[in-house]
């Protein structure tokens, strides 16, 4: 596990509890990106133009580093390339804001083609007005001679923005790659459901939980493809779970495009897990769920949820109730857990089973055909195949959800129904 | 299972000198992300020579809400409200109010906005007016 260092600058006259709230913010969202965290350092004053903090404290977090020896430091504060430049040199070590933390988040995170290229158009637009003095800084201090290459400067700058606008292109022209992903694992046999919530709900802690209990597990197929991604049996349902990145509050507009397209696996999901932290207070929760449901809900059709109230270890019974009545209408299909101490699960499960959507198996005949073929062609994508018979006409055997099969069926009766005319 | 009323008002900007308004009302049972059914919907029009301000955006609701059978929360976009904070616009009705929250009150709202527009476009069109 890589280790990292957590430093933050105070504003004078800020308010302890908020600086507090936003330090947890920080390590929490370190410990999503795989860091453990080895030490914190804050100072209060206003901002240093060149280091951020005083001096005299960048040398003594210089210290620090040369003792524990951490992979990076992240600041909670905004950095200029001059302070990264600065602190990193003085420091010996790499250094980074919290804006590029969360990009290493998103970029793990990203699965599709297309939230990959998002994280990489956020990445280019927190790079922009920053490439220019990159190259300003390098000439100043490690390239006298430098100087003479007077054209690199632009073209470097110039350089990232003709990646943006090809990035940017390219998004336009591939269309969703939601649809064909989804079809892909449906035609595997599996439904699917996704975690969400915000950071530190304990999706992980329950995810971990859930597919430690299954004991065979068939999950060589998708652990390449989808590094959160694990196969499950939910009551003699093959599902699979998947995590995703917790919600974040206050991200910078260029950083939401790229949020969003991390929670594809969202959208696409047959069911989506709401996790909660059920100890923190009410009107927290509520504000949590509220943006969740703001954020999900023009995306989300024809998807079951299910708000799991987490850590309920931390709570009293009595608490509890009064949580899940109050929150009632913010909170589908409650279910209470403790994903720590693996309570609650039956009552997820049955849960889960029930908003699976139906899966049936059928036969259908029809005859050798373009159209025929093609409508085979879609049920393999569609549905799981048992067999495809070509000896007198086509006859398929394949398992599917409602939908799927009616729509097989309605397809089957207009290419009879041609075939007649 | 909730009673609530969706409301949305289209053509809150000036046409020839005048506002010309509809206000919708969607009366639904809802749970947090199913509008299990609608019940009944209302709509009013109403005219004005001056912008509407926050008391008579809050007439307008009342009023066409007063038109339905059922009852329940009255629900909109903060932005219907010039994005003031809940309490206040809470005080100046006489029924339940609060801004939109769960899926299941943001569908409704859509709901209530797509009657609004489209009857504020058929009376446009039947008044000759655009
Ligand atoms: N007491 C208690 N603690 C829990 C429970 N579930 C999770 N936790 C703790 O809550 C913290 C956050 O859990 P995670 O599973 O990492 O949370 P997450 O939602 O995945 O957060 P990110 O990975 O940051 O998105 C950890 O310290 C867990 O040990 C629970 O049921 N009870």
């Amino acid at each position: 596990m890589m280790r990292a260092i957590l430093v933050k600058r105070n504003d004078p006259r800020s308010e302890d509890e908020k600086n507090e709230l936003q330090m947890n913010e920080l390590r929490e969202l370190a410990e999503a990106a795989g860091y453990s965290v080895i030490a914190e350092m804050t100072q209060t004053r206003h901002p240093d133009r060149k280091y951020h903090l005083g001096r005299g404290k960048v040398d003594e977090l210089a210290q620090i580093v040369a003792d524990l020896k951490p992979d990076k430091v992240i600041f909670h504060n905004p950095l200029s390339t001059m302070q990264i430049y600065n602190i990193s040199e003085t420091c010996r070590c790499e250094t980074i804001d919290k804006f590029q933390l969360i990009l290493e988040i998103f970029a793990t995170r990203a699965t599709t083609h297309r939230s990959k290229l998002q994280v990489e158009l956020a990445r280019l637009e927190y790079e922009l007005p920053r490439a220019r003095a990159v190259i300003s800084i390098l000439k100043k201090d490690e390239r006298p001679g430098f100087m003479g290459l007077g054209g690199y400067e632009d073209s470097y700058a110039q350089d990232v923005k003709n990646r943006m606008i090809r990035i940017k292109s390219e998004l336009e022209t591939i269309k969703k790659d939601n649809e064909s992903l989804r079809a892909h694992r449906h035609s595997q046999g599996f439904s699917l459901i996704a975690l969400a919530g915000y950071t530190n709900a304990g999706k992980s802690t329950l995810f971990n939980a859930l597919v430690a209990e299954n004991v065979e597990s068939k999950d060589m197929l998708f652990t390449t493809l989808l590094p959160i991604t694990r196969s499950l049996d939910v009551q003699g349902r093959d599902v699979l779970l998947t995590d995703t990145v917790g919600f974040i509050e206050d991200l910078p507009h260029w950083m939401v495009d790229a949020f969003r397209s991390t929670l594809d696996e969202i959208f696409l999901a047959d069911v989506v897990l709401l996790v909660v932290d059920s100890s923190e207070p009410l009107e927290i929760i509520r504000k949590k769920l509220l943006v969740c449901h703001e954020t999900m809900w023009d995306q989300l059709q024809d998807v079951g949820i299910v708000t799991v109230f987490n850590k309920t270890d931390l709570i009293s019974e009595e608490e509890l109730q009064e949580c899940m009545l109050i929150l009632g209408y913010l909170a589908p299909n409650p279910v209470a857990v403790s994903a720590k101490a693996g309570s609650g699960f039956d009552g997820l499960k049955s849960q889960m089973r029930d908003l699976l959507p139906e899966w049936k198996r059928v036969t259908l005949s029809f005859p050798i055909s373009k159209e025929g073929m093609s409508i085979v062609a879609w049920i393999f994508n569609e549905g799981f195949v048992h067999g495809v018979n070509y000896d007198n006409g086509i006859s398929i055997d394949f398992e599917a959800r409602d939908k799927i099969i009616s729509k097989a069926v309605s397809l089957v009766e207009k290419l009879s129904l041609a075939l007649f005319l | 299972m909730f009673d609530i009323i969706a409301v949305d008002i289209s053509g809150r900007h000036k046409v020839k000198d005048e506002y010309l308004m509809v206000c919708a009302s969607v009366a639904a049972s809802v749970t947090a992300d199913h509008i299990e059914k609608v019940n009944q919907v209302a709509i009013r029009s109403f005219r004005s020579n001056s912008a509407p301000d926050i008391l008579y955006v809050v007439k307008m609701v009342e009023d066409t809400v007063s038109e339905l059978k059922f009852s329940g929360t009255i629900v909109t976009e903060a932005g219907d409200f010039y994005n003031k904070p809940q309490w206040l616009i809470d005080n100046m009705f006489t029924h339940d109010f609060k801004y939109q929250e769960s899926l299941s009150e943001r569908r409704c709202i859509e709901i209530a906005h797509h009657v609004s527009l489209s009857s504020r476009k058929l009376l446009l069109k039947e008044l000759g007016i655009q």
